[in-house]
């Protein structure tokens, strides 16, 4: 079944409780999805940051995968923040010129690890297990930015681990990621043709391959929301997904509504989800909500800001 | 008069106090902080009256015969699925297939509808103050869907029976659904059955029916079958 959620605020507040809200949301969503549960939170983080999640592997000892992940990066960039929680390596460095051979040269440490994501200002953590569960590992609610997505997990057709779990960073795009509820049928297809044009893929998980589309578009030219409207015919299926970049958060709506969204637009933020009581519960009963009709995306934005 | 209120419940524990009151003679009920939560005042067999002081999520009201519920807020998919006859009014938007097998009753949302509103009715009324989306009416049997507003894509899509009128704009007309003359009688109802929710009419409606070209298939009619698929 799957919940997603978004939250962006529109105040202004470079520093608002997206962590806490998000991890409210998920948590009224629990029972769509009880395999495993994550956030992504946009935040300044320094002009020159790049923070990097790593998964060192599915179980432990981690110290040495950890060590060596490292070294790797320190032959390639410098780095100011080296912290190791559970299976996740987190590290913050300066930006690389080139995203992908950090990450080849990174996922070359082991064959479990994986960048889990890589932004100048993103973060994002996920792990099997409820939100709550996620709280006792990263404490997500005192995460604090300006805009954010989420995802609680229920498996249908692929692995249950921390790789298939969402959300899901778009490998090689710094900064942007995707949750998403619903299926792409046309998964298989597409995947043979991005396979044969030499791109990675880290799950059989279907979700994934949005985000590789959205940094493929994008890469060919494509604005954020441009990329977001041409995926309403590029894919087939039933799907209502949030996607986000380091300045914007959007939804998309497939063409049978198939999905459920409901989604809030209020002077101060704009909050997202799957179902109304994730907002509810979040955020209060001042607001009205409405559900968008089919083949439709919206998409908001926050000032590039300058970071600390 | 009495009051539940939803938080730290279940639905499951509010719809057991609702029963309980029910039961003890109350016929006034007051739910307060449903939150959204999903399948409240479900089957309730008597003619009492229930107000949701908030939003209610998925199948508010399905089920019932003879009860009336008033949501003060939205509400999620499937509101009143399979109303045996009763009144369920929702104040703001509804989310998918409201009204979804109605087999007689009123519907009215006072809000927009989104995709699929009216699904598959059976009999009874749906009313939509604002706009309605997606495949409203598909698969109608029987019954009567107003729409004050405009509607979206396919509307009326496979309908069998019932008719659809709609104030607004129609964008357009899903496969074997028709625009029929709006008669004298269908005006005087109109204007009747939206007065009695205080619902003011829009100045002219038009009306969709089934063409009836897809009821029985034959081979020597591929052709229409291929055209209105």
């Amino acid at each position: 079944m799957c919940g997603i959620v978004g939250f962006l605020d529109k105040s202004g507040n470079r520093q608002a409780a997206v962590g806490q809200t998000l991890l409210d949301m998920l948590s009224a969503l629990d029972r769509r999805g009880p395999d495993s549960s994550g956030v992504a939170v946009y935040a300044d983080r320094g002009a020159d940051a790049c923070v990097l999640r790593i998964k060192l592997g599915e179980h432990g000892p981690f110290e040495t995968l950890a060590d060596a992940v490292v070294e790797r990066v320190k032959s390639l960039v410098s780095v100011s923040a080296v912290d190791v929680q559970g299976p996740s390596l987190r590290l913050v460095a300066t930006p690389p010129e080139n995203p992908e051979s950090l990450e080849r040269a990174i996922e070359a440490a082991g064959s479990s690890v994986e960048v889990v994501s890589l932004g100048n200002r993103l973060e994002l953590v996920k792990q099997v297990g409820s939100p709550a569960n996620l709280e006792a590992t990263y404490a997500v609610s005192s995460y604090v930015g300006t805009h954010g997505i989420g995802h609680t997990r229920m498996s249908t057709e692929s692995r249950v681990d921390l790789s298939h779990s969402q959300p899901f960073w778009a490998h090689g795009r710094a900064d942007v990621a995707v949750v998403h509820n619903g299926h792409i049928t046309n998964y298989h297809k597409m995947r043979r043709i991005y396979e044969q044009q030499g791109h990675r893929f880290y799950t059989g998980n279907d979700s994934e391959i949005i985000g590789l589309y959205l940094a493929d578009r994008m890469a060919q030219g494509a604005s954020f929301s441009d990329a977001l409207q041409t995926s309403l015919t590029d894919f087939d299926g039933a799907f209502s997904y949030l996607a986000a970049s380091e300045d914007s958060l959007g939804y998309v709506k497939d063409p049978f509504a198939f999905k459920p969204l409901v989604v809030t637009d209020t002077p101060a933020y704009v909050a997202i989800a799957t179902e109304e009581q994730a907002l509810r519960s979040a955020l209060g009963d001042d607001f009205p909500v409405w559900e968008p009709g089919v083949n439709t995306v919206m998409t908001w934005t926050v000032e590039r800001g300058v970071g600390s | 008069m009495k009051d539940i209120d939803c938080t730290d419940k279940t639905s499951r524990v509010v719809n057991q106090e609702i029963r309980q009151h029910i039961q003890a003679g109350e016929t006034e009920l007051r739910v307060h902080h449903p939150q959204a939560r999903h399948n409240l005042g479900v089957a309730i067999l008597q003619p009492v009256n229930l107000t949701m002081t908030g939003s209610v999520g998925y199948y508010c009201g399905g089920l019932i015969d003879g009860a009336r519920i008033e949501v003060q807020g939205s509400c999620g998919w499937g509101l009143a699925e399979s109303m045996l006859s009763g009144t369920v009014i929702v104040n703001q938007n509804a989310g998918n297939s409201a009204a979804a097998s109605i087999r007689g009753g009123t519907v009215v949302v006072r809000g927009s509808a989104s995709s699929r509103a009216g699904i598959a009715i059976k009999g009874g009324t749906l009313i939509v103050q604002g706009n309605s989306g997606y495949m409203t009416g598909f698969m109608m049997q029987k019954g009567t869907i107003i729409v004050c507003g405009d509607t979206a894509e396919a509307l009326g899509d496979s309908m069998y029976e019932g008719r659809i009128f709609v104030g607004g704009r129609i964008s357009d007309l899903g496969n074997d659904a028709v625009i029929e003359e709006v008669t004298d009688q269908d005006r005087s109802f109109l204007t009747t059955t939206l007065a009695e929710y205080d619902i003011e009419a829009p100045a002219a409606f038009q009306k969709i029916v089934s063409g009836r070209r897809l009821w029985q298939f034959d081979k020597k009619d591929f052709d229409t079958w291929r055209e209105a698929l």
